[in-house]
C-alpha cells in the first residue's frame, strides 16, 4: 500500500463548514419549548445556607420555575467521586444543600423563556447565607485548623502516601552537594473560547433523556448521567458536535449537567445552558496549583545521585467526578526522572481540600514532572557555576542505556534520548548566544535562553499505568468500526470526540490510504452514544494518533479484505490477485479487468448471501487497538527572552521545539498542536492566573482579570522534526500536550538565564512583570 | 429597573449581508442576541461577552464591531456583514480560502470573528506585513493555534485578493 494521504496536510474535512458559519456548536441547539436556564451562585467562598426564598423570582416575567436541592432530590442522587482508600472524597450534592464550598457553588437553577430572563430571575433570588471562614492557602491547611471543608471527611489534608525508589539515603550520603528549593506553580485554567453547556431534553412520555453536549467523552457522560438520575441506560442517549475547545475541561460530571438534566426531567421540557465566560473563569475547572519541595543530591560535576521530593497539590473544594486527585501525582511521580539517570528517589504526596474551584485535567496534567525537573537542573547549574546545558547533558540517558526501566518503573525505548537535545542544541548555536548574552549585559539589556526536554507519554504505555499504581485504569484499548456503504463510500465510527484536533481529516486520510479512495469518499462519525464505540476516555490524554489510529488502519484493512473477497466472487479471482486502486478493485497484472468499489457496495448490501454466509446485508467491520511500549512523544524545547529591565516585560524572541513523534499523519494538524501547546505553556508564565485572595475569593472572573496572549504576546513557533527507527507499524504518536508541557520549564528557564547575573533565581511559575522587577529588586537590594 | 417591571421592546430594521431584516426585541437585546437568536444566524460566536475575546465581531458598515457590546436597536438603519455572508455563493472570501489553505483554525470558535476583522484588515490595507496582521488581530483571542497559523492564512488571503485583482485587470486589458 502506497501512502498517498498520509504524511501530507491535507486541507481540513472540517474546515468548509467553520470557515462558513455553518458550524453545529452546542449553543446553536434549539429545540420546541425549551427553557433557558441561569445558575444563583454563592458570592461567598465558604458559608452556611440557611434559606433559599424564590417567591419574587417566580414573579419574573418569563420565569417558569426556579429549581433548588429539595426538587432536584426527587429525580437526582449525588454526584458520587470514587477515589483509592487512601484519598478522602466524599457524595456531594448538585445544588447546595446546607453548605457553600467555593465562590460559584450552585445554589439553585432558574428556567425562563429566555436566557436574559432566567438571568432576572437570578437576581430575585434571596439566598440567605451564613459565611464561614474561607480557606484559600495550602499552608494554612498544612498547619492545621482551618474550616472544614467537607466535615464529614474529618479533615481538609485528603491524602497523604510516599514512595520511595534506590536508596536515596546513600545517594545523599555521598552528595558533593544538596541543592533544595521550594517551586511554586499557581493555578492555571483551560480557558476554551467555547465555555461549558449543555442541552437535556427529556420526554416524560417515553421516558428518554436526550443530551446535546459539549464534552470530551460522550459515552462518560452517558455513563453518569443514568447512574445519578436513575434513568435506565438504554433511554439516555448524548450528542456532541463541534465543541470550540477543552483542553481537559469538558471531562467527567459536573454539578451543572446533573442540575440541567434533572431540571429537564422536573419540568418534562428540553432546558439549554450555556455558561457564561465568568462562570468559566470561576467554576469551569482550573489546574496545577502545586507546590515541589525538592532536595537533589549532585556531585561535582552536577550529576544527580538522588532526589527528596514533597508534592502537595489544592484540589479545591469538590473532587472531579471520574479523576481522583491522587491520579495526577501519581503520574507526576511516575514520570519525573524523564530521561534523565536518576536512580534515587523519596517523593511524598500529599492533597489537601480549599475552597476553590475544582482541579480537573489540563493539557499535560503531570506538566509539573517537567517544569520542577528542569527548574532544579537550572538551580544545580547555578550551584555549581556549570552551564545549564551541560549539567543537562551529563544528566541525560544515551541510545546506548536504551532500552531502560526508569527508577519509577517506566519502560523508556521507542526514541533516542539525546537525539531532539542535541538537534536543538545545533539550532541555537550557544557560543554564539552567550557572546550575544555577554555582549548585551554590557549594555544593560536583560537576555537569557532556556531548555527543556519533554517525554510525553503519547499515549499511556502499560508500564505507565503499573507504575501509578492503583486508581490508574488502563482504559486505553479502542475499538473503530467501518462501514462500506451502498455507493463504495465509507463511514468510519470512532470513539473520540474531536474538539479542535481534526480527526475527521486525519482517521479520513488513514482509511482512504487503507482503501484506495480519495478522502471525499470517507466520513468519520463521532459523538453519538448511540453510534459511536463505547469509550470512557473519549478524546484526550494524546491518544488519538496511536490508538485511534491502530484502530481505523485496523477496521479499514478488515473492510478491505471483506470488500477482496466479495469481488473476488463476482470477478472469479483469487483474493490475492486483486488490488483495491483508486476506487475501484483490480486485477494485479491486468488493470483493465476491475469492478468499481461502488458495484461491489451495492451488490454487498443488495444481494442476499454475497458479503455473508449466515445471509446479513452489506460489509460492516470492527476492530480493536490497544497500547504498548514505547509510545513515547519526546521533544525538546529551546527560547530565548529579551527582558526589559524598566519595566519587567518579558519578550520571547525565539521558540524552537524539536520533537519525535514518530510518524506524522498531517504536519500541518500536528505543528497546530504543538504550537498553540506552547503558547499556553507561554501565556501561563507571563500572563495567566486564577487568582484568589487567602480566604478563597475569587479575583479572576472577567477577560480583564485572566489575561490570555494575543498575536502581539508570542513568536513564531520553529517546530522541527526528527524520526527515529519505526517500533510498530502504528508508529504515530500523540502531540496534544508536549507543547503545553514543555513550554513553562522551557521560559522560566530562559527568564532566570537572563536575570542570573543579577542573583535572580526563579523558583515560581507565574511571572507577569510586575514580578519580575519584585525579583530583580530583591536580588540587587534596589 | 427590578427584574419584575415590563420591560420595552422596539422594531429594528438592519440590512443583514445585503438582505434587509427586520425584528422586534427588547431594548436591552445586543446585536450578537438579534443575529443568533431573532436572525438564526449562529456563525457569530459569543466568547465572552464582555468585549475581549472578540469572537462576535462583525463589520458594520464595513467596520468590526463586538456585537455583544453593541444593542440590536443601535444597529438600525446599518448594514451588517456576519461569517455568513463573506463568501460569494460557493466561492470563498480570500480570508476563508487562506485560512483553509493554511490550516489556519483548529476548534472554530474564534473564527467568525477572525474572519471578519481579517476581511476589515485587507479592505482598507491589502498589502499587510506581518507587523500589521498581528495588530489587526491583536483584539481577537484563539485558544488553539498560537495564532502563526492564522497569520499565514491572512498573509495568504492578500496573495489570493491580488492574484484574483490581478487575473480581473488582465481580462480587462
Amino acid at each position: 500500500m502506497v501512502a498517498r494521504l498520509v504524511g501530507s496536510s491535507v486541507a481540513r474535512v472540517e474546515d468548509p463548514r467553520i470557515l462558513t458559519g455553518r458550524g453545529h456548536y452546542l449553543d446553536d441547539v434549539r429545540l420546541p419549548g425549551m427553557l433557558h436556564a441561569a445558575f444563583v451562585r454563592s458570592p461567598f467562598p465558604h458559608a452556611a445556607v440557611l434559606g433559599i426564598d424564590v417567591t419574587e423570582a417566580l414573579q419574573v416575567p418569563g420565569v417558569r420555575a426556579v429549581i433548588t436541592i429539595d426538587d432536584l432530590d426527587r429525580v437526582a442522587g449525588p454526584l458520587v467521586p470514587a477515589g483509592p482508600p487512601d484519598l478522602l472524597v466524599a457524595p456531594f450534592p448538585a445544588l447546595a444543600r446546607d453548605r457553600v464550598r467555593l465562590v460559584g457553588d450552585p445554589v439553585a437553577v432558574v428556567l425562563a423563556d429566555s436566557r436574559a430572563e432566567a438571568e432576572d430571575g437570578v437576581e430575585a433570588v434571596e439566598v440567605d447565607y451564613d459565611p464561614l471562614p474561607g480557606v484559600g492557602d495550602m499552608d494554612d491547611v498544612l498547619a492545621g485548623g482551618t474550616e472544614l471543608v467537607f466535615p464529614e471527611l474529618g479533615d481538609n489534608v485528603l491524602h497523604r502516601s510516599t514512595h520511595r525508589y534506590g536508596d536515596t539515603d546513600a545517594a545523599f550520603a555521598t552528595a558533593h552537594r544538596v541543592v533544595s528549593a521550594r517551586l511554586d506553580q499557581h493555578r492555571h485554567a483551560n480557558v476554551p473560547m467555547e465555555c461549558r453547556g449543555i442541552v437535556a431534553a427529556f420526554d416524560p412520555a417515553a421516558g428518554t433523556l436526550e443530551v446535546q453536549a459539549a464534552h470530551q467523552s460522550p459515552h462518560a457522560l452517558r455513563m453518569h448521567l443514568a447512574d445519578v438520575l436513575g434513568i435506565p441506560a438504554h433511554a439516555v442517549r448524548v450528542r456532541c458536535g463541534d465543541i470550540g475547545g477543552s483542553f481537559g475541561q469538558k471531562f467527567g460530571l459536573s454539578h451543572e449537567e446533573v442540575a440541567i438534566a434533572g431540571a429537564s426531567v422536573l419540568v418534562g421540557r428540553p432546558v439549554k445552558w450555556i455558561e457564561d465566560r465568568s462562570e468559566n473563569l470561576m467554576v469551569g475547572g482550573q489546574a496545577r496549583e502545586e507546590r515541589v519541595d525538592v532536595e537533589a543530591a549532585v556531585d561535582p560535576e552536577g550529576r544527580i545521585l538522588g532526589l527528596r521530593v514533597r508534592m502537595v497539590m489544592d484540589q479545591g473544594a469538590y473532587p472531579k467526578v471520574g479523576y481522583p486527585a491522587t491520579g495526577y501525582l501519581s503520574i507526576v511521580r511516575a514520570l519525573l526522572p524523564a530521561a534523565y539517570r536518576i536512580d534515587d528517589i523519596d517523593f511524598e504526596s500529599v492533597i489537601v481540600a480549599s475552597n476553590k474551584a475544582t482541579y480537573v485535567p489540563y493539557r499535560g496534567p503531570w506538566e509539573i514532572e517537567t517544569w520542577a525537573r528542569e527548574r532544579l537542573l537550572d538551580l544545580v547549574a547555578r550551584e555549581l557555576g556549570i552551564d545549564p546545558v551541560d549539567v543537562r547533558e551529563r544528566n541525560l540517558l544515551t541510545s546506548a542505556d536504551f532500552p531502560r526501566a526508569s527508577a519509577t518503573g517506566v519502560e523508556l525505548l521507542g526514541f533516542d534520548p539525546r537525539r531532539t537535545f542535541d538537534d536543538t542544541v545545533d539550532l541555537l548555536d550557544l557560543d554564539a548566544f552567550r557572546a550575544r548574552q555577554a555582549a548585551a549585559r554590557a549594555e544593560g539589556r536583560l537576555v537569557g535562553i532556556g531548555l527543556a526536554n519533554v517525554v510525553e507519554p503519547a499515549p499511556v504505555t502499560p508500564s505507565l499505568i503499573r507504575a501509578m499504581g492503583i486508581m490508574a485504569a488502563p482504559r486505553t484499548v479502542q475499538e473503530a468500526r467501518a462501514r462500506l456503504e451502498l455507493d463504495g463510500s465509507v463511514t468510519v465510527f470512532t470513539s473520540q470526540m474531536p474538539h479542535g484536533q481534526s480527526h475527521e481529516t486525519t482517521l479520513a486520510q488513514l482509511t482512504a490510504d487503507q482503501l484506495g479512495v480519495g478522502i471525499d469518499r470517507v466520513r468519520v462519525v463521532h459523538g453519538d452514544t448511540r453510534d459511536t464505540p463505547f469509550n470512557l476516555v473519549g478524546t484526550g490524554g494524546s491518544r488519538a494518533a496511536t490508538l485511534a489510529s491502530g484502530a481505523v488502519v485496523g477496521v479499514a484493512r478488515r473492510v478491505r479484505d471483506r470488500v477482496l473477497e466479495v469481488a473476488s466472487q463476482l470477478m472469479e479471482i483469487d483474493p490475492a490477485d486483486l488490488d483495491l486502486v483508486d476506487g475501484s478493485v483490480v486485477a494485479r497484472g491486468a488493470p483493465g479487468v476491475s469492478t468499481p468499489l461502488a458495484e461491489i457496495g451495492r451488490l454487498a448490501w443488495v444481494r442476499p448471501g454475497l458479503a455473508n454466509a449466515d445471509g446479513r446485508p452489506g460489509i460492516e467491520e470492527t476492530a480493536t487497538f490497544d497500547s504498548a511500549e514505547g509510545t513515547w512523544s519526546v521533544a525538546t524545547h529551546a527560547c530565548e527572552v529579551e527582558i526589559d529591565p524598566e519595566t519587567g516585560l518579558v519578550r520571547v524572541d525565539r521558540y524552537v521545539v524539536v520533537g519525535d513523534c514518530g510518524a506524522v499523519i498531517n504536519p500541518a494538524v500536528v505543528d497546530g498542536q504543538v504550537r498553540g501547546g506552547v503558547v499556553q505553556g507561554i501565556g501561563a508564565v507571563l500572563l495567566e492566573r486564577s487568582a484568589y485572595d487567602r480566604e478563597a475569593q475569587f479575583l479572576s472572573s472577567t477577560f480583564m482579570d485572566h489575561l490570555l496572549p494575543t498575536a502581539l504576546d508570542v513568536p513564531r513557533i520553529e517546530v522541527h522534526h526528527v524520526h527515529h527507527e519505526p517500533t510498530d507499524e502504528i508508529n504515530f504518536r500523540g502531540v496534544g500536550e508536549g507543547g503545553a508541557i514543555g513550554a513553562p520549564a522551557a521560559l522560566t528557564s530562559a527568564i532566570e538565564d537572563a536575570l542570573a547575573h543579577l542573583g535572580v533565581r526563579v523558583t515560581e511559575q507565574f511571572l507577569p512583570p510586575v514580578r519580575i522587577l519584585e525579583l530583580i529588586d530583591a536580588a540587587t537590594g534596589a | 429597573m427590578s427584574a419584575t417591571e415590563p420591560r420595552t421592546e422596539l422594531d429594528v430594521a438592519v440590512e443583514v449581508n445585503g438582505e434587509p431584516r427586520r425584528a422586534r426585541v427588547e431594548a436591552r437585546r445586543s446585536l450578537a442576541e438579534l443575529l443568533r437568536d431573532d436572525l438564526e444566524l449562529t456563525g457569530t460566536h459569543l466568547g465572552c461577552e464582555h468585549g475581549v475575546c472578540g469572537s462576535c465581531t462583525v463589520l458594520l458598515d464595513g467596520v468590526p464591531v463586538r456585537s455583544c457590546l453593541m444593542l440590536a436597536v443601535q444597529a438600525e438603519g446599518r448594514s451588517v456583514v456576519t461569517v455568513e455572508g463573506l463568501a460569494d455563493g460557493d466561492r470563498l472570501h480570500p480570508v476563508q480560502q487562506g485560512c483553509l489553505e493554511r490550516h489556519s483554525f483548529q476548534c472554530g470558535f474564534c473564527t467568525p470573528g477572525i474572519l471578519l476583522t481579517a476581511a476589515a484588515l485587507l479592505d482598507a490595507q491589502p498589502e499587510p506585513d506581518e507587523a500589521a496582521v498581528r495588530e489587526a488581530i491583536s483584539g481577537n483571542i484563539c485558544r488553539c493555534t498560537g495564532y502563526e497559523s492564522i497569520v499565514d492564512g491572512i498573509l495568504r488571503a492578500a496573495e489570493i485578493a491580488r492574484e484574483a485583482a490581478d487575473g480581473h485587470a488582465g481580462e480587462g486589458a
